[in-house]
């Protein structure tokens, strides 16, 4: 399972963090910039994210049991 | 006080007491012990309510009796609601009855779901420490609920206006009926193995009272409070407060608004990325701007100091001067002066010496000359030597074959001893 791709949510409380460290005047300069670049790229994939977000619908299948990970299908309607 | 004359009949007496009595009570709920049930052929039921106190006759009619759920049960604790009247017959009071219920399934129920909070509240998991924030921007989410009811599609509808990117893994479970505690408690079981997961809400749609047993269910509470990401409990009941809902991380009172709790709203989303965004660049600028500031201010202020060091060192320079030039005259042009007269004296005594030596080593010259071996070797004498140059002086060291050399007044010459 790729549960450990980036998510909206993983670039919005990056951003947030990227801010708050801007924030800081003890900053060196180039780390300041570094952070700047980090943050404008985020911002672009946040917002195509956003853009493109579907929602997904998915159910457990009644069968799957054991230890593995359950078996999903899109759940319809 | 009326007299004898004025005497009732026993029969007015009993129906007097009949109206009173009836007009006095509405139907009323009355709880007690079940004894001396009878069914009469006509379908009538009679039998006693008592407590430890007191004890009265109790009639239900047929059309009542029919509509009960279950026989009745001799000695069990029930809710009994009727109204009381008078048999006239007897001048008996009866208590007529409409309805009962068993107490197991009414008030043992709430000591029941007492017992399961007492013991929840003693392993803590009633503590308000216990509750978990909720993640503020998931991306998965489990929804354990039953796949018929209207729960999950009002948690799409919400999700799909307020916050699309998201996934919802639906885990089905019956959630009411016998069935309903062991189904959400696999439920669990089965969240437990999802990877990824952000949240989880558990819960129902709308539905009456009876129907919230499951989420008063000990084991059901327990599955909750292990959940290994937050809950939102969404029992669908805007006024009853289920344990569900007590140990669950937040409680929502269906599952739209679960849904609401659950997911940020798009739309502030998009603001607070435009907020970020200009922050961003607004704080960039501000600290490009004092640095070149700070740039400036650096470069003005080490010219400053260059030139205040280079005023200082001048000005010391002027003092050095101005307390040298005595000194100078001391210790500089004095002396040199002082040199000077001697070097004018030391000169014609220096002359002196040297002719005076130049004749001495001339005459010197002369004498070493007349004593060099040279010149007797000018008057015809030969130094033999061997290739050391070492002088070969006797007839011994002149060996047959041997080669030396002989030194003349003007040169060498290669020279061989004889064989004998």
């Amino acid at each position: 399972m790729t549960d450990k791709q980036e998510t909206l949510g993983d670039d919005l409380t990056r951003l947030e963090e990227i801010v708050r460290r801007l924030e800081d005047n003890e900053l060196a300069l180039e780390d300041a910039l570094a952070l700047f670049e980090e943050g404008v790229g985020r911002l672009k994939t946040a917002q195509s994210r956003l853009a493109q977000a579907e929602i997904r619908v998915m159910q457990v299948l009644k069968e799957s049991g054991g230890e593995a990970p359950p078996r999903l299908e899109p759940l319809d309607g | 006080m009326s007299g004898p004359g004025e005497a009732w009949t026993v029969q007015r007496l009993a129906r007097t007491l009949k109206e009173r009595v009836e007009a006095e009570f509405p139907a009323t709920w009355v709880r007690g012990e079940l004894v001396g049930v009878k069914r009469y052929p006509s379908g009538h039921l009679y039998f006693s309510l008592r407590d430890e106190l007191a004890k009265v006759d109790c009639t239900m009619w047929r059309s009542a009796a029919a509509r009960l759920r279950a026989p009745l049960e001799e000695g069990s604790e029930v809710f009994a609601l009727g109204s009381p009247s008078v048999w006239e017959e007897r001048t008996a009071l009866r208590f007529n009855v409409a309805q009962v219920l068993p107490a197991a399934a009414v008030g043992a129920t709430t000591q029941q779901v007492e017992r399961i909070k007492q013991r929840l509240l003693a392993d803590g998991l009633l503590d308000p420490g216990r509750k978990r924030p909720l993640p503020r921007y998931p991306a998965r989410i489990a929804v354990i609920t039953s796949t018929a009811g209207a729960a999950v599609r009002d948690v799409i509808t919400v999700a799909r206006r307020r916050w699309p990117a998201v996934e919802l893994v639906v885990i089905g479970a019956a959630v009411q009926g016998e069935q309903a505690p062991a189904e959400i408690v696999a439920a669990f079981a089965t969240l437990c193995r999802l990877d990824g997961l952000d949240l989880c809400i558990v819960g129902r749609g709308g539905g009456s009272k009876e129907d919230l047993a499951a989420f008063n269910d000990e084991a059901v509470c327990r599955a909750i409070a292990a959940c290994p990401v937050p809950v939102i409990s969404a029992v669908g009941h805007e006024v009853d407060v289920t344990l569900a809902d007590l140990v669950a991380d937040l409680r929502a009172a269906t599952p739209s608004q679960a849904a609401e709790f659950a997911l940020p709203d798009g739309r502030d989303v998009v603001d607070r990325l435009g907020v970020i965004d200009a922050t961003l660049r607004r704080l960039m600028t501000e600290r490009l701007a004092r640095r070149s500031d700070r740039l400036e201010r650096t470069r003005d202020r080490m010219a400053n100091a260059l030139a205040a060091r280079l005023r200082a060192a001048e000005r010391r320079l002027q003092a050095i001067a101005v307390t040298l030039s005595p000194a100078l005259e001391r210790h500089v042009r004095l002396p040199r002066e002082r040199l000077a007269r001697v070097a004018g004296r030391l000169r014609p005594a220096i002359d002196r010496r040297l002719a005076r030596d130049s004749a001495e080593v001339t005459r010197l010259a002369a004498s070493l000359n007349a004593l060099s071996p040279l010149r007797v070797l000018g008057r015809g004498y030969a130094l033999p030597r061997d290739d050391d140059g070492t002088v070969l002086r006797r007839v011994a060291e002149f060996r047959p074959g041997r080669r030396f050399t002989l030194t003349v007044s003007d040169g060498t010459v290669p020279a061989r001893v004889e064989d004998a």
